[in-house]
């Protein structure tokens, strides 16, 4: 294991076996279990505090222990599907969705040590990966055999046509500044400046997309939980809540991975370990979306795609133009 | 507040009277069991000058129906189902479902002198 | 081709049980009704039965947001059929203690308003922790948090403890800053705007026609408020506007109760300090109005919600029929007309600034 740690640390680079993958696969859910675990602390302790309040305290000291309790109390109930469910549809969409995002976070090199899941076209494969994720949605609106579900479901496929152009145009202009659609060559791509600095209207114009892929506020058209009782989450019940919930946070980490790889310089920093740099990038972007889901109101569908083609588009369009201009040409 | 004692067959002329007089505002329409007679109460206000008009009708409880004011004000609409509801009156002019009560069949209404909390009533389940 | 949904009696947002049933074509509402009744308590059939100062309890229970304005109002009431004069200091304290319940009842409007438009509880529990205050203050002056009873013919169970004037004084000047605070928050985001405004446009015949009161009938451009135009207690000694808008949408009403809800902190500091100095204490409980057969009165009130306007035919020892114009009602039954050719997620927008209390509205 040897290999793995010292990879790890980015100490030195060995090629990888079979075993060291199987390893790092492991390693990588578990990391994503923790971060998941961890943050879902601190958004409950954080949005509590705006709110003026406590947030979690009893289980454990300062709630640490909240999401573990809440874990084997739902693990602990009665899975149900409804009569008009389709079941296969319905029981599938969640555990698919999370292993999909799961696949793509192992996808992501966590240092310059770790390249053995390092493909030739990561970033493409990473967003042609997540571009199903609605496509899946959709298929469990119509399986899950109430409106709601089926009203969610639609609403998410619309979303799907606003964002999804302007981030694959600020893909491109990724591709173009760092030669290639290799994860790890987009961040030593950036040993000299970071992306942000040098797109920075790329950067707002993927963070807002980004914040429209992962349906988080305002965008979280689908769960609109005063809305539409759950959306698709109506009829879950609560083992499948559970992945539902660490659907919404691994998703959530794989979205502030890619902002801090493709944005933030990834894994470059000084002193402390690469893996500690992205993990520390990965957790504020993750705050900041946190925060703007405290504080911010939720869009009406029609308006988000008004925003998304009369600003997201021609903003990306132009943030690939200027790219080409100033820095290829 | 003026009180005006009218019959059942003024109430449409009055009301779109008072309505191009002024009073376009309808307050309340509501009902009084006295037991021998059903008394129906339309209160008007004109908004500008905040002036009342009050028309009462006195209905005999076993011909109980009041033409509906729905045409010209559309805030009859509730008032008229839920004081047609309470009190058994009928609204001639529109068949106006069920409001408050849901699925209540019941022989006498509820707001009646006569109906006794402890009686059988039919539903329609 | 209409799609049939029933945002259903059980709602994750604090609405009451109301069930609405919408026809949607695609995201356009074609056609909501809503359907109301599910808390009906036959108030009005219960209080022919109860001699007068046992209803109301009953009363305080419609209106659960805000419970001493129904008090006050059913008391106003039956000491109009007695003849009874309410005492100088005891208007002013009434008139105190109604503005408090005004504000209390529009913060947790705020709260909940936001919490419709999407805004995930922030504000929501801001306002809560800000209704406590007045709730406190509520407390110290009627013993308890939330159903008062502390009306009695005449005047007050009790009159305000020593201290109060400087207590209040400091809670309303908190309230100031934070309702500034919240109203800022939520109008410097462009979203929160572009979903209230020119939604659920009521226009000014419109809202005539279908009877509507309160700031949903000011937000539309008519200015009527009972305490100005009809004025009771001592409204006329203090110096307020009525707030109007001529816009008819969600914002303007919205922006008509915030308004609304700093002329009540104005409201509330000139009355503490114009207060004379008496005795506010009402009349004993039992109690019969000697030769009222029949006797027919009608009082209007201004809620937090509405007009309120109370119309009761007197016996001697209870109300021979008490009928009660409550504003929720009226106010829901225009939900119809103006949510037509809206879109689905505007319906809790506009349901939102309707200010629904479904206990008012069912009765």
């Amino acid at each position: 294991m040897a290999p793995i740690v010292s990879g790890y640390l980015g100490l030195s680079g060995t090629p990888a076996t079979v075993a060291d993958t199987v390893a790092y696969a492991i390693a990588i859910s578990i990391l994503i279990m923790a971060f998941d675990y961890f943050f879902g602390w601190v958004e409950r302790k954080t949005i509590a505090k705006i709110h003026k309040r406590h947030g979690p305290t009893y289980a454990g000291k300062y709630g640490i222990l909240q999401n573990l309790a809440d874990f084997v109390k739902l693990l602990s109930k009665e899975n149900t599907v409804p009569k008009t469910a389709d079941k296969l549809v319905f029981l599938i969409t969640i555990p698919l969705m999370l292993s999909i995002s799961i696949f793509l976070i192992f996808l992501l090199p966590f240092s310059p040590t770790l390249l053995e899941t390092n493909i030739g076209l990561g970033l493409l494969v990473v967003f042609v990966l997540l571009s199903f994720m609605p496509l899946i949605i959709f298929a469990n609106g119509f399986g899950s055999g109430n409106k709601f579900a089926a009203i969610s479901a639609q609403r998410s496929v619309i979303m799907l046509l606003s964002y999804e152009l302007p981030i694959i145009f600020v893909i491109a202009a990724v591709g173009a500044l760092a030669n290639g659609y290799n994860i790890a060559g987009i961040v030593n791509a950036q040993s000299k400046w970071w992306f942000i600095v040098l797109m920075p209207v790329g950067f707002v114009v993927f963070f807002i997309a980004m914040l429209a892929e992962l349906e988080r506020t305002p965008f979280d058209i689908r769960e609109a939980d005063s809305e539409l009782i759950a959306g698709w989450l109506t009829d879950v019940s609560a083992p499948y809540y559970t992945l539902a919930l660490f659907l919404d946070y691994t998703r959530m980490f794989l979205g502030s991975l890619l902002i801090a790889i493709i944005f933030l310089g990834g894994w470059s920093g000084p002193l402390l370990p690469p893996v500690v740099w992205l993990l520390l990038k990965a957790f504020i972007v993750s705050f900041f979306i946190m925060i703007i889901r405290a504080t911010m109101v939720r869009m009406r569908i029609d308006r988000l795609l008004r925003f998304g083609w009369i600003w997201l588009l021609p903003l990306s369009l132009l943030n690939l133009i200027l790219t080409y201009v100033v820095f290829i040409a | 507040m003026v009180k005006l004692k009218i019959d059942r067959k003024d109430i449409a002329k009055m009301a779109e009277e008072l309505k191009t007089k002024g009073y376009s505002y309808l307050v309340k329409i509501t009902a009084v069991d006295y037991e021998k007679t059903l008394e129906v109460i339309y209160i008007f206000r004109d908004m500008r000058g905040n002036k009342e008009e009050t028309l009462e009708v006195e209905l005999d409880p076993a011909d109980a129906w009041v033409p509906t004011l729905i045409g010209e004000f559309g805030a009859a609409d509730w008032y008229e189902r839920e004081m047609s509801e309470m009190f058994g009156i009928e609204i001639k002019g529109r068949n106006a479902e069920r409001l408050l009560l849901e699925k209540w069949n019941g022989k006498a209404a509820p707001l009646r002198k006569n109906f006794t909390w402890n009686a059988p009533y039919e539903t329609s389940d | 081709m209409t799609t049939r949904i029933n945002i259903g009696p059980v709602h994750p947002s604090t609405h009451g049980v109301l069930r609405l049933v919408a026809e949607i074509d695609g995201d356009t509402v074609v056609n909501l009704e809503p359907h109301i009744g599910f808390l009906h308590r036959g108030v009005e059939k219960l209080v022919e039965t109860r001699m007068y100062m046992q209803s109301p309890p009953y009363m305080e229970k419609l209106d659960y947001i805000a419970p001493m304005s129904y008090d006050e109002a059913y008391v106003a009431t039956v000491e109009k059929a007695m003849g009874v004069e309410v005492k100088e200091r005891a208007m002013w304290v009434r008139t105190v203690l109604l503005e408090l319940q005004r504000i209390a009842s529009h913060l947790l409007w705020l709260g909940t308003m936001a919490n419709d438009v999407g805004q995930f509880f922030t504000v929501f529990m801001w306002c809560f922790k800000d209704r406590d205050l007045v709730l406190r203050l509520l407390q110290e002056a009627s013993g308890a948090r939330m159903f008062y009873v502390n009306m009695r013919i005449g005047g007050l169970i009790r009159d305000l403890p020593p201290g109060f004037e400087d207590r209040a004084r400091e809670v309303l000047d908190y309230l100031d800053k934070q309702v500034k605070t919240y109203a800022d928050f939520l109008e410097r985001n462009p979203i929160f705007m572009e979903r209230m405004k020119g939604v659920g446009v009521m226009s000014k015949e419109m809202a005539v026609d279908l009877g509507v009161t309160g700031p949903v009938l000011r937000g539309s451009g008519i200015s009527y408020d009972v305490r100005k135009d009809n004025p009771y207690y001592v409204y006329e000694k203090l110096n307020f506007q009525t707030q109007v808008r001529s816009e008819g949408d969600c914002f303007a009403r919205y922006r008509v109760r915030m308004l609304e809800l700093r002329e009540s902190i104005r409201l509330v500091r000139d009355a503490l300090a114009k207060m004379p100095a008496g005795d506010a204490i009402g009349m004993p409980v039992k109690l019969i109005l000697p030769n009222a057969k029949n006797r027919i009165v009608s009082v209007s009130r201004e809620l937090p919600r509405g007009e309120c306007m109370m119309y009761m035919v007197a016996d001697p020892q209870k109300p021979y029929r008490l009928a009660i114009r409550s504003p929720t009602f009226i106010n829901l039954a225009a939900l119809r007309h103006i949510s037509r050719g809206c879109r689905t997620a505007d319906i809790f927008a506009i349901l939102g600034s309707l200010d629904v209390v479904m206990g008012d509205c069912d009765r």
